[in-house]
Parts: structure tokens; sequence; C-alpha cells
């Protein structure tokens, strides 16, 4: 009976080989169905990084008051915007916002060169900034919707509506994670609130759920229902799952379904995250010295701390980090608003980058910082005596650091008041790919077959940056 | 930039003169168009823009047709032959570059130019060429073929099971034998109802020794009001059912009367054309009732958006195309969606027409402006007296009132505001006020515009870049839409469901078969088109599409005909032989396992465990969720816990939130209500067997379970035997008894309490793979 089981199994795996998979490597990462437990897979060339942590500031941080330093638009600050800088373009909030001609307006913050590479930062970002020359900056990014559920869905995914599979999904659909007792696509989140359009952000779409992103938390149960039930201990869950694989196993014997194989390695997995996981956010193991450079505070819900959990995700072996946070959304006020959360986001970003690299993580690991879109050079007035940014969709920028990438590096650029592209704009399609490419995945080949159609990440777009990537 | 293609209406007004002109010059320009503008043609336009193969709606086959020109409008302006679509188009000026990837030589522009300037010059003889409907199979009416012959004609119960024979026979297999009762009883239950049979129900059957016992369980199940609850979910994921907007604010809406629509409907054995016409269009029904009305809120169960500063025109339009997709998907099972940026590129659906089916959709009183945002969501019915009407009112005013003082105070505190008190108090105060929402039901609904929307092409697309102007009209593949005057919605209902439409029935009796052996008969239910897969009993499925029809479109009739063949009730355990000739099982030599969907998982836990609500339809409901698991977007919701009987309701009555699905549904592949589902995928997953294992309301089964177990017998063996009929609807076998009793030992030696360890042993039961498997 054994034999046949055996056998059996192998017809399975036959069967999903070339039934259930599509094309390209996916299928070898969906043959074992547990997209975290695959083991590396074979990629379309070699790759230059493992993993990818994405620090994802949801909002739209204001690129103009944080590191694109525009002297002429600080020049002719409160005038109105030039007509030819408006023609054709839309906005969001069209009703209220654009019934006057806005005016410029020029940074209030004070901008310097930082590093050997001499990157602008406003000293918003004292400590982005003293690591400047790690960070390639992309100028001139530019995104298709300037709302902001529909932006981060297209970040996220390439599609403004809600339905299609993020890109960490793709990435461990494609293959697969290196990490035996973890998800291979892990979401993290931090801010007052959770980011528009929420789960859909981290959804696998019409790919199979095992490559879904999985929320963790930095504190309590770091995955939902990690913990036994109330008052069952350790002895008890494990005897119990004893039980559950023995009966299983019988089952196995007597209906020969191969599915059960994998039953039993899911809920082997699953015990083995109830140890991982709470050790994963146990920081006792974390030197003082680490803890203080990121600033981060065990049990505390906070940037600074998913900063860290990131970390530890990667040496982990999880393949992609999606790491929100809220709220840089700001219409009313750059002033307050905008020093809280930079206050929040500037040093543990910062300690991110210099522990992956004192650790020897930073060479094969892409660290991205970014929103779904900039912020706009004229300024929007909605209460009087302060003055914000509206939604910019034309020309906004992204950071970079690792993976071999060359630090202290520009990419693009904008007009000099920060509207358009100055040169070849770059598209988010641009970055998916070249993200991808840089993991060693050909953005046109990881598709997947659905309602007829090969789909893809980038849908019909996407040009690798080969300036950025060699 | 190029300025946008705008539609030459000049050429309609001076058709008839410019004609004229034309006859003078023709000899000369005929001859022109033969020695020289044709070659240019053939070489580089004519494989994408003939009458067989008309990109972007162009076709060069005759004059008419390049005067009618394609989805940008004519080829050319009669008026100003130097602005020629056409010809900026092959001197690479503007947005639109032809050939696609290439320049044509100068002198071949130059050619087209001149013959331009004469006005076009052909031969009158160049008839039209189009084709009539295509050859390809799914196009045809279906036709009732001749049973086919077989040998082993003992094993056949109804006409199913000769095509399924026949076919297994001449691959040298043989189908398996009929599953056990207590399996096949398991099966037909979950199936039908998507309820396992209790311990009653068990012995009852087993007890049955009358020839028609089986056939008695089905008819039972039909008639029982669980029937429509399982089916309306199939239905539902079609329908991308959810309780919420979408999007960013993802706000609560009303819609579970549709649900009930749907219930109600599958219970009645309404018939399915009549099923389909009454969701589609109920509206445009003479007099429609109040429940027709209710069914086309299926169409309106696309996400919404409505978050500041957007464009209300850009969701509009994308709803109207969801409506599309949807009705390509599910009714058509052709990928229609394809065509919303450029042609088809496989199947004979061109953009135009995806426009044309648009326009059908394009015409509801929805929102579409900023100045309309209070109406965020209409087009309602509401439901309730005049008095409650005005009660809502006020409470709904208070709403937007307390929301508006809400953003205010936020945006005068930083951070999330969690410590400052004022904010804290408005909370409470908008969950308060929710938690006393007035008992009126607004459904959304279809309604008419009085004035037609105009529809147009969208270029590439995007609904800012308008093509030429489209009327309501299906897919000419198809056969076409008889009407006197211009089609409505209504009108492209009953198209679908006349019985001369090729796909419908095909594609509805493919997708029940799908639900009951785990694949389609086509095993790309979506997708009926030339990518899609091939049909592995093509006979069968047609058989099956021209008897739905036949019986008056009566789905109970049909699931009755599959649940009652042989081919349904065989053993689902491998077999060597038939896994090597068919791995994927497509032939159907046994039946297959299939792992329950994430409702019924919950149904069944519930039913095991004595604590299942029966009760039927209502408003969505709020059993426990996992701390924090509905709070991952923008708007922190309030969970309010369901009380008394709500707590154990079915899965389908679970209120769903888009943003945020309930984790027990979402990670047992429930999809997430925002595109139209055909088809569930089935993952097997750690975090499925955390939450089996670990979450409050699975614990809470166990426990439930474990009681009942303890209560109803004595010793350990009779009160494992009750467990495992409860949970399994059968006896422990000797080896399982012999590892239970094991365990039952090792937990007294740690000291663990009784209760404990029987709702341990339920917890076992509960997470038992044959448990969580249909069988």
């Amino acid at each position: 009976m054994n034999n046949i089981n055996e056998r059996l199994l192998q017809y399975r795996t036959r069967r999903q080989l070339f039934r259930d998979c599509g094309v390209g490597v996916g299928k070898v990462a969906l043959a074992s169905m547990l997209a975290s437990s695959a083991s590396a897979q074979k990629t379309h060339f070699p790759s230059r990084i493992d993993r990818v942590i994405y620090l994802f500031m949801a909002g739209g941080p204001s690129q103009l008051d944080l590191f694109e330093y525009k002297p002429e638009l600080i020049k002719r600050d409160s005038q109105p915007t030039p007509d030819s800088y408006l023609k054709g373009k839309r906005f969001a909030f069209m009703d209220t916002f654009s019934k006057d001609t806005p005016k410029l307006l020029g940074s209030r913050r004070k901008f310097a060169r930082h590093g050997k590479s001499g990157l602008w930062f406003s000293d918003l970002l004292p400590e982005m900034g003293s690591v400047a020359d790690e960070w390639t900056v992309l100028h001139g990014v530019c995104t298709e919707n300037f709302n902001h559920g529909p932006a981060k869905l297209f970040t996220n995914t390439g599609s403004v509506r809600p339905g299609r599979p993020s890109m960490g999904s793709w990435i461990t659909y494609g293959i697969g994670s290196e990490s035996k007792d973890l998800p291979g696509f892990v979401v993290l989140q931090s801010g007052p609130r959770g980011p528009r359009s929420g789960a859909a952000l981290w959804s696998s779409g019409f790919l199979p759920t095992s490559q879904q992103g999985v929320p963790f938390r930095s504190v309590g149960d770091p995955i939902l229902d990690l913990s036994n039930p109330h008052g069952v201990d350790e002895t008890e869950q494990r005897q119990t799952l004893d039980v559950i694989r023995d009966l299983n196993r019988m089952t196995q014997q007597t209906t020969g379904d191969a599915e059960i194989s994998t039953r039993i390695d899911a809920y082997e997995m699953a015990y083995r995250m109830q140890t991982s996981g709470p050790e994963l956010i146990d920081f006792a193991q974390e030197d003082k010295k680490t803890l203080e450079m990121y600033g981060a505070e065990p049990g505390k819900a906070s940037y600074a701390n998913n900063c860290l959990l990131a970390r530890r995700l990667v040496e982990r072996g999880v393949r992609f980090v999606q790491l929100y946070h809220t709220d840089w959304d700001h219409h009313q006020d750059l002033t307050k608003p905008l020093e809280e959360v930079t206050r929040e986001v500037d040093r543990p970003t910062a300690a991110l980058l210099r522990d992956l690299k004192q650790r020897g993580l930073l060479d094969r690991t892409l660290v991205i910082w970014g929103g779904e879109f900039g912020r706009t050079p004229m300024g929007e007035v909605r209460e009087k005596g302060q003055v914000g940014r509206n939604h910019h969709i034309d020309a906004y920028s992204i950071l970079m650091a690792g993976g071999g990438l060359q630090g202290g590096s520009v990419h693009g650029a904008s007009d000099e008041f920060g509207f358009s592209p100055a040169e070849k704009k770059i598209e988010v399609f641009d970055v998916q790919a070249t993200v991808l490419h840089m993991l060693g995945l050909d953005h046109t080949k990881l598709t997947y077959k659905f309602q007829g159609r090969d789909f893809r990440l980038t849908d019909v777009g996407g040009h690798v940056l080969h300036p950025l990537v060699g | 930039m190029p300025a946008p293609v705008f539609i030459r209406w000049s050429l309609l007004r001076f058709s008839a003169g410019f004609i004229a002109f034309v006859v003078s010059a023709q000899d000369a320009g005929v001859q022109f168009y033969e020695q020289s503008v044709q070659k240019v043609l053939r070489t580089n336009c004519v494989a994408c823009h003939s009458d067989k193969n008309s990109s972007s709606g162009l076709s060069l086959q005759n004059r008419e047709s390049i005067l009618k020109g394609g989805n940008r409008g004519s080829s050319f302006d009669a008026q100003d032959l130097s602005s020629s679509v056409l010809l900026n188009a092959v001197r690479h000026h503007g947005d639109l570059k032809m050939p696609p990837g290439r320049k044509l030589k100068d002198e071949e522009i130059a050619v087209l130019e001149k013959w331009v300037s004469m006005g076009v010059p052909m031969p009158a003889n160049l008839a039209s060429a189009k084709t009539s409907s295509s050859t390809y199979w799914a196009f045809q009416p279906p036709r009732k073929a001749d049973l086919p012959l077989v040998q082993k004609k003992d094993w056949i119960r109804n006409p199913i099971d000769s095509f399924i024979l026949a076919r297994l026979e001449k691959e040298k297999l043989s189908p398996s034998a009929g599953a056990d009762l207590r399996t096949q009883l398991r099966r037909v239950h979950l199936d039908l109802t998507g309820l396992p049979p209790t311990a009653e129900e068990t012995a009852a059957f087993l007890n049955d020794q009358s020839p028609d016992a089986y056939e008695k369980v089905v008819d039972r199940l039909l008639a029982s009001p669980h029937y429509g609850e399982r089916w309306a979910r199939h239905w539902l994921d079609i329908a991308r059912y959810a309780d919420t907007d979408g999007y960013t604010i993802d706000a609560p809406r009303d819609i579970w009367k549709y649900r009930d629509w749907v219930i109600q409907a599958l219970n009645r054995d309404m018939p399915y054309d009549q099923f389909v016409i009454e969701q589609l269009a109920g509206d445009l029904l003479p007099n429609p009732t109040t429940d027709q009305l209710i069914a086309t809120g299926f169409h309106r169960n696309t996400p919404s958006n409505y978050e500041g500063g957007i464009d209300f025109e850009q969701y509009r339009v994308e709803a109207v195309a969801d409506r599309v997709e949807t009705t390509g998907q599910a009714f058509l099972g052709l990928t229609v969606g394809c065509a919303r940026c450029h042609d088809h590129k496989f199947d004979p659906i061109s953009q135009k027409e995806f426009y044309q089916l648009f326009a059908f959709f394009n015409n509801i009183d929805e929102v579409d402006k900023e100045a309309d945002r209070k109406l965020f969501n209409k087009p309602f019915l509401v439901l309730g007296t005049d008095e409650e009407k005005s009660t809502f009112d006020v409470w709904e005013k208070q709403v937007y009132k307390i929301e508006e003082d809400i953003r205010k105070r936020e945006d005068m505190v930083s951070g999330d505001g969690e410590s400052d008190a004022q904010l804290k108090e408005l909370r409470e105060k908008l969950n308060e006020h929710r938690r006393n929402r007035p008992p009126l039901i607004r459904t959304m609904i279809m309604k008419e515009l009085p004035q037609q929307r105009e529809s147009y092409i969208h270029l590439g697309g995007d609904f800012t870049r308008k093509g030429i102007p489209v009327t309501p009209g299906v897919l000419s593949v198809l056969p076409a839409l008889q009407t006197s005057s211009a089609p409505n919605r209504l009108d492209f209902a009953k198209w679908l469901v006349d019985g001369k439409n090729p796909l419908t029935a095909r594609v509805t009796v493919n997708r029940m078969w799908q639900h009951f052996f785990g694949q389609g008969i086509v095993a790309t239910e979506n997708d009926f088109g030339t990518q899609g897969e091939k049909a592995t009993h093509p006979e069968l499925l047609d058989w099956l599409a021209v008897e739905f029809v036949e019986k008056g479109w009566s789905q109970k009739k049909l699931h009755k005909l599959i649940v009652t063949s042989a081919t349904y009730r065989q053993a689902s355990d491998a077999r060597l032989d038939a896994a090597a000739a068919d791995p994927g099982n497509h032939l159907l030599a046994r039946q297959n396992r299939l792992r329950l969907d994430a409702e019924i998982l919950r149904d069944s836990s519930l039913t095991v465990s004595g604590l299942l609500s029966r009760k039927t339809g209502g408003a969505s409901v709020y059993p426990p969720i996992p701390a924090g698991a509905n709070n991952v977007t923008q708007v922190k919701r309030e969970w309010a816990l369901s009380k008394g009987e709500d707590r154990y309701r079915r899965g389908l009555y679970t209120f769903f939130q888009r943003s945020a699905g309930h984790p027990a549904l979402l990670v047992f592949d429930a999809p997430e209500g925002t595109v139209s589902c055909t088809r569930r995928v089935r993952s097997n997953t750690p975090l499925q067997a955390l939450i089996s294992l670990n979450d409050e309301s699975s614990f809470e089964f166990a426990e439930v379970l474990g009681q009942k177990i303890m209560s109803g017998q004595e010793s350990d063996a009779d009160r494992l035997r009750l467990g495992w009929r409860l949970a399994l609807s059968r006896d422990p076998d000797e080896k399982e008894m012999d590892r239970m009793m094991r365990f039952i030992a090792t937990r007294r030696d740690s000291g663990s309490e009784e209760k404990r360890i029987w709702t341990s042993i339920s917890r076992v039961l509960l997470n038992m793979d044959e448990f969580l498997t249909r069988p």
C-alpha cells in the first residue's frame, strides 16, 4: 500500500506541473503549494539580490521638501504657476484645488549636500542624509492615478483596480522563498491608520492564495491565531498535532490522496511558525546598541520596530517584506505634521541600511523607500494661514539602496519646478520591471494565465532601468 | 502633446457631395490605386485592417469601410485632407504610429498622401468580405448527439454515464464502483446544501432499504432551504458580492437584500433564463415587482470609490467596464475584458464591440460628478414607511455631521489621535450613532437615466480619450439581437437566454459540473474562446446544455440529474491504473476529493457541534474575528460582535468587508469580492492550519462538540464512536480506536481534566483531512 501511495504521489506531482501551472518559472514554486517552504527556485538569469524590503510611505511624501532640491522654485515662491505647466494636467480635488491659478510653493526647509556623493537632503532627514552614499535616488517618476487607494494599488499590483496580485506575490510565485518556517511575503504596518485599499494591496489576486502577503504585527501575536488556544500548553498542542497527523496518514492510506501529504506538511509548518513567530518578534536577543540605533522599543507598535523586524525577517530568508507607514498626505500643513512623520521615519530608515550593511546583508537586499505619488510644486491652501501640497503624479521621487546599486547616484530629473520629468520619464512599471530584473526575473516572462490572457505585474509596459542596474 | 482625436462630424454632412466629386475623377484615380496604392496597403496594412481582421475597427477593404474608419473615426477628413488620421499615423505625427514598430518608406508615404489628396479613389466592385459566423465550436449551437454505445451497460444510471463511460472505454479504463453509502450521503449533502448529514440523517439513510433511498435523499435536499444558501454562495462569487464599497473608504452598503433574493430564487427553482433577466434588467420589466428591482443589485455589486479628490466619472466608468467583463465571464464564458483597450488578440471580439456592450450598462443613474457626492451609491430602492424614511434622513444627516467633525478634529491633532480626548469622544459618538441606525433598508439597484448617456470607444481603455460614439449592440460572431427599436439592457438579457445563444447554457452547465466534480468539462470555465481548454467531453457538454434548456432552465432538475448519475456516485479513492493513464482525472474514472469551501468549513463545524443557527436570510452578521484583523485599512471600522444565534449563522452571512475580509474566509480561498470569481482555487497552507487549530471560533466549536460527546455517552469507546458519527458520519476503525485510546491515556497521565480531553479529541476531529474534505 505504501508503495502505491508513493507512486500516486509521483503522478500527482506530474499532474500539478502539467495542469495547474502556468508558464515560466512559477510552476516550480507552485508544485510545492507552500510558497513559504519552497526553497529558492530557478530564476530566468542570475540574480543580484535575494530579498526586497519595500518601505512604503503611504499618503505621498513631499519630495520637494525632503530630497528634491529646487532652487528655482524657491526663488519664484508665491508666483502664479505659469499656464504652460498646468495645461493638459489633471489633479485631485480639481473642483476645490484649482479654481484660481495656484501659486508656486518653494520649500521652507534647509537643504544641504550630504556624503561624498553630495546628494541633497533637507533638514527633515538628517539621518537618511548621513547614509547618503548608500542611496540611489530616482527623480521624475510618474504614476497613473492621483487618488490614494487606486494609486497604491497601482504601485503594488500594477493595476488601479483591486483584484490583481501584488509584487510580493508575483515574486514568491516566481522564485519561492528561502524561509522554511516563515511565510515568504510578509506585510508590516505602522502609523495612525492602515493604508487605503487595505488587504487588496498585498492580495495574491488570481495567483494561489499561498502567495498572499501575511500581515505581521509587532505587538501581540505576530500572526493571527499563532498562539495556542487559551489554556492549551505546548505538550497538549504537540500531542494533538501528532494524533491529527497519524489519523491523516491513515486516511491517505485508504484514499491515496496526495493532497493529504501537503496538509500534513502545512500543519507541521504551522507548528514551527508557532515557535519561530514569537522568536522573531522577541527583541531580547538584540543588543542595546542596535535597539538604540533604530530607536526601537520592545513591545511598542512603531515604524522603528518594524524596520528592525524587517531586518530580522530578511535575515531568516523571507523574500519580500512590505512595510507601510501612514500618513504622508500633507494637503494642509507642511510644518508640524511633516516634521512629526519624518522624525518617526528618518532614524530607523538610516539604521536599517547601516544594520543590513554591517551584517553583510545589504549587498543582496534591495531597500525601496517611496509612496504612491509625490506632491505638487504649487501650494494648496485649505485653511487660511497654512499651506500644503496636493497629490502629484507626473514627477516624484523614489529612493533605493542596497542590491549592489551604485550608492550616492541620481537617475532621472524633473524640470526646474518639478512639474514634469526633464529627461526620459521613469514609470512605475519600469521600477517594477527593475526590481524583478534584480531578482533574476524577466518581467515579460513572469506570467500567469487567467481569463484567457497571460497576465504579468507590468501589464503591457515596463522597461528595466538599465542605467541603474547596468 | 498631440490634441486628442475628435470625431469628424463634418464628414457625415459632407459625404453626399463628396462622393459626386470622386465619381468624376474616377478613372485616373482607380488606376492609381491599382498600380501604386494597393501594393503599399497589402504589404503593410491589410494583415491587421481587413474585413476579416479589422484591428481597432478599421478595415481597408473598400472605399466605404475606409470612409467609415475605425475607433478613432474616419481615416481622413474630407474637408481637411492634410489632417487625415491615416496619414498622420503613417507619418508618425501624434500618438498613433503605424505600422507598429516601424515606419513606411518616404515614397510609400508619398503614394498614400497623393491617394488621399485624390479623395481615396477605389474600384467600386470591392465587395465586403465580412465572414459569416466563425466555425469555432463554441459559437455553433449545441445539439444533442445520440447516446454513445458502451460495453459495461449495467453501470449506467442515466445519459451522463453513457458519455463518461464511452470515453473511459475508449481509453481502456473502467469506472470506479459506487462509493460506500455513507460517503455518497456526505457528498450529496455537502454539495447540495453545504451541510454534512446529522447522525440521525445518516442512520435513517443507512436503514432505508428501498431502491430509491438515495433519490429520496436528493429530493429532500433539493427541497431544503439550505440548498438555496449553498448555491447562492456559488452565485455570489460570480456577483462579486461584498457588504462594503471597496477602494479607500470601504464603507458598509446595503446589499444583503440581493443575497436574500438569490437564495430565494434558487430555493424556488426560478428558471435560469428568468434568473438572468431579473438580475440584469429587472427594472426594465413592465411594472417591476420589489423583488425584481432588488435582483438588479447583481451589477451594483461593483466596488465604488468616493475618497476625496476623485473624478467620479472615472470610477463610474470602471464599474460599467466591470459589468461588461463580468457579463462576459459569467454568461458567455468569453474574456470580453481583453477588448477594453484593443481588439481581442485571439477571439472575434473587437474593441468597438466591447463598447457596444458597455453602452447597455452605461445608462444607470449613478453619481458621475463631485456635486452629487452625497448621493453616492444611488440609485437605491428604499424599503420602509414614510415615517421610517424621514427618521432615517435625520439620522443620516447626523452621521455626516459627526464625520465632518471628526475630519476637522483629525486635521487639528497630529498622530493617530488616540490620545486626544475630544477625538476619541467623537469616534465613540459615531460608533454609538451607527449602532442606533433606524431600520430602513436602502438596497442598491439599477435604474435607467431618462436621457441616454453617450457611449464612446475609450482609446487604449482610457476614459479621457474618446473615440467614435457607439450604440448598444452584441458580438457579431453570435446570433443577432432582434429588436424593432434601439435595444436596451432588457433586450440584451433576453438575448442571452433566448436559447439561440450558443454559449449561455453551455457555460452554465459547465460551471455546475465544476462544482460537482471539482473541474469543468471545459476546464477554463470563464474562457470558452480559442485560448481556453478544449472540452474533455464535448458531446456531454452539449447534451447537458440542450437538456437544461429543454427542461425549462430548471437548475434543480439538472442538479438532480448529475447527482443521481453513476459518474457522480463513484468512489473517489485514487487508482493506480487510472492515475497512470489520466493523472488529472479529467476522464472521471473516479470522483475527486475536494477541500471544502471556506464558508462550508464553518457550516460543517457549526453543524456537528450543534451550534448552527438554521435561520435563513437577513442582514449580514458579525461572528468573532481575531483582534485587529479588520483594521488593516484606512478607516477603522467597528466589528459589532453578533450576539445570540447570530453568532452561529452560516458562513455566507458573515459581513464581508472588501479591504479586510474575515481571515477565516480569505485564508481558505474565499474571493475578495472585488472582481467576478467563477472558480475558487483550493490552497492548502499553514495559515489555514493555524485558523482551524487555534482560532477562537474553532476552539469554541471543539469545546461544544466535546461536551456533546461527553454527555451523550459514558465509556471512552462509546464517546469516540459518537464523535466519529457526528463529525464523519461513520464509526472509527480499529486502528483509529487504538490511536485515540493511547491519546486519552497520555492526556490522563498528564493530568488533563476530562472535559479538556474531549475538547482535544474534538479539535482532532475538526482538523482531520476527512472532515475538511468533500469525499
